[in-house]
């Protein structure tokens, strides 16, 4: 089998699967996926819903068997710590007992000083001794963090963080995983693109079950992406919308509000030499033309589109 | 905190020591009393017709203590046991256990140990107030014959905690766990249909402390004590080895 190609310029991987694949009942949930994770990173593994993410995940940390393929842990596995997307807890423990029971669960020493910092970290202070039954969403999130960096994670594996957050705790667990960022490895799956741009620094994207791209997120913004520009025009667009879409150089056109569209080109040469003459010739009143920012949904939308 | 604590958390916070102790408790209150008063009791409902039955000896209030407790009572105990023992649900909470606990048999210890514990407390309890009633309303129970028994029905006992153990390996729930080791429970005595097994079978425990009261010598439960200890062994690592494969 040939093993997957690191990431370029980046550490010795601390995770790497080997034409990992996962079969239910003959459905291939995961199909010679190689992936690679950089000592060190946050790494985000996005996908639509039902790509495989949460599959993954389950397989490196040992929850589930793959059906071909290897993985390669260059961590010990008491060493690795999963927060799933709805923590769950026996609801009768308090948050102070769930932080302490990570910790003995991985052999570390009972430290009242240890836990109380952990919770303090997590914003859990004040609800230490608490029952966590009674637990917000976004607390039980914060409590399954706590329990996963009790532990002195070498490699924190979280599951959709954020998901069902609202956009306070979202904000909040985005920083905490920031915090992290430098001594624990980070391997995050999420759908929402916007956090893995905010927060990862290395980028899978699955589809399918397969992994289309993998590396870092600087290099798929910028070497993926076709180049878009966004053209702010006086109403009505919608003539020059439809003259656009008529040449032969653009991809797309898309409506960013009233008066602004998002022009992806076949390439930057032919927009910097034909955008200006067609807007002039749809009779387009142009009030400014810039370069579109990339961002990581465009990307994934050409990618798994 | 550590995974023993937890399991005594369990039982204290989910109330399951209640539970347990209050049915132990009340059928051993109550097997001696309806023993000793079991004739005004069905002469009450008979009318007319006049009840005699044969005069009470001190083994028919255990007799009395031990039918309704071993159906009854079993059946909390398995509920007890399938409520700690079905941790493979929710997966979420499972995922925390299983994804920092490389052998399987760490979670599936404490729960075990902490469940057939307290039901052998509880079991204890139930039986010294049986045997208190009894010496008070119906004569002296050998003390030998008496501890003998309950060692006995303990291991009966801890035998059911391991069936519901091996059951919760293959069905997940605990209403699909309970019912189903009832069942295999039930079964188990059935087995002495087959002629040759009957004096080997776990479920002949059940009869020992009656048994042992009445004079039966303890070598007869020999063999069903020594079938019983193997059963529950092979039992609880059948419930390791595949709660070990088993995914989440």
């Amino acid at each position: 089998m040939t093993p997957p190609v690191p990431v370029a310029g980046d550490a010795p991987p601390i995770v790497a699967t080997y034409g990992l694949g996962k079969d239910y009942g003959g459905v291939a949930a995961l199909a010679d996926v190689d992936l690679v994770v950089p000592r060190g990173s946050v790494y985000g593994v996005v996908g639509p819903n039902g790509a495989g993410k949460t599959t993954l995940l389950s397989i490196l940390v040992g929850l589930k068997q793959p059906t071909s393929g290897s993985v390669m842990l260059a961590v010990e596995r008491e060493r690795i710590a999963l927060v799933p997307d709805t923590p769950s807890f026996e609801p009768w423990l308090t948050a102070r007992e769930v932080v302490a029971l990570a910790r003995s669960l991985v052999g570390l020493a009972p430290s009242a000083e240890a836990v109380d910092a952990t919770l303090r970290r997590t914003g859990l202070a004040d609800a230490a001794d608490r029952a966590n039954g009674g637990f917000s969403r976004g607390m039980l999130q914060r409590l399954g963090l706590a329990a996963a960096m009790a532990g002195e994670p070498t490699l924190l594996v979280l599951d959709e963080p954020a998901a069902a957050l609202d956009p306070a705790g979202r904000r909040d667990v985005l920083d905490l995983v920031s915090d992290l960022r430098g001594g624990t490895t980070i391997l995050f799956s999420s759908h929402i693109l916007v956090d893995v741009q905010q927060v990862c620094d290395t980028i899978g994207i699955l589809r399918e079950g397969r992994l289309l791209f993998q590396g870092r997120t600087r290099d798929l913004l910028a070497g993926k992406a076709a180049p878009a520009f966004t053209v702010r025009l006086r109403p009505p667009v919608d003539g020059v919308v439809d003259a656009l879409e008529a040449a032969p150089w653009v991809h797309l056109v898309e409506r960013a509000g009233l008066d602004r569209l998002r022009v992806t080109v076949a390439s930057t040469d032919a927009a910097e030499t034909e955008l200006v003459r067609s807007l002039a010739d749809a009779g387009a009143r142009v009030v400014g033309i810039a370069p579109a920012e990339v961002d990581l949904e465009h990307v994934f939308l050409e990618l798994t589109g | 905190m550590n995974l023993w604590r937890l399991e005594w958390l369990r039982l204290l916070r989910t109330r399951s020591w209640i539970a347990l102790a209050a049915v132990f408790l009340f059928f051993g209150l109550l097997g001696p009393i309806s023993a000793r008063y079991m004739e005004q009791i069905l002469q009450r409902f008979a009318g007319e017709v006049s009840v005699t039955l044969p005069p009470p000896t001190p083994a028919s209030g255990l007799e009395q203590y031990l039918g309704n407790v071993m159906q009854i009572g079993l059946l909390v105990v398995l509920a007890v046991a399938a409520g700690a023992l079905a941790f493979d649900q929710p997966i979420e909470r499972a995922a925390f256990y299983r994804s920092r606990v490389r052998r399987v048999w760490t979670l599936l210890a404490p729960r075990y140990v902490v469940v057939t514990l307290a039901t052998v407390a509880a079991f204890v309890l139930g039986t010294v107030g049986a045997w208190y009633e009894t010496v008070v309303l119906l004569g002296d129970l050998p003390v030998g014959a008496m501890l003998l028994g309950m060692l006995l029905t303990s291991l009966y006992l801890a035998f059911a905690v391991a069936v519901t153990a091996a059951v919760a390996s293959f069905v997940r729930t605990p209403l699909a766990i309970v019912p189903i080791a009832a069942g295999l429970l039930i079964a188990v005595p059935l087995l002495g249909l087959i002629g040759p097994l009957r004096d080997w079978l776990p479920s002949v425990l059940l009869g020992s402390l009656v048994g042992l009261a009445v004079g039966v010598p303890p070598i007869e439960y020999a063999r069903p004590a020594l079938v019983t200890l193997a059963v529950t062994a092979v039992l609880l690592g059948l419930a390791a080895a595949r709660l070990q494969r088993r995914e989440l």
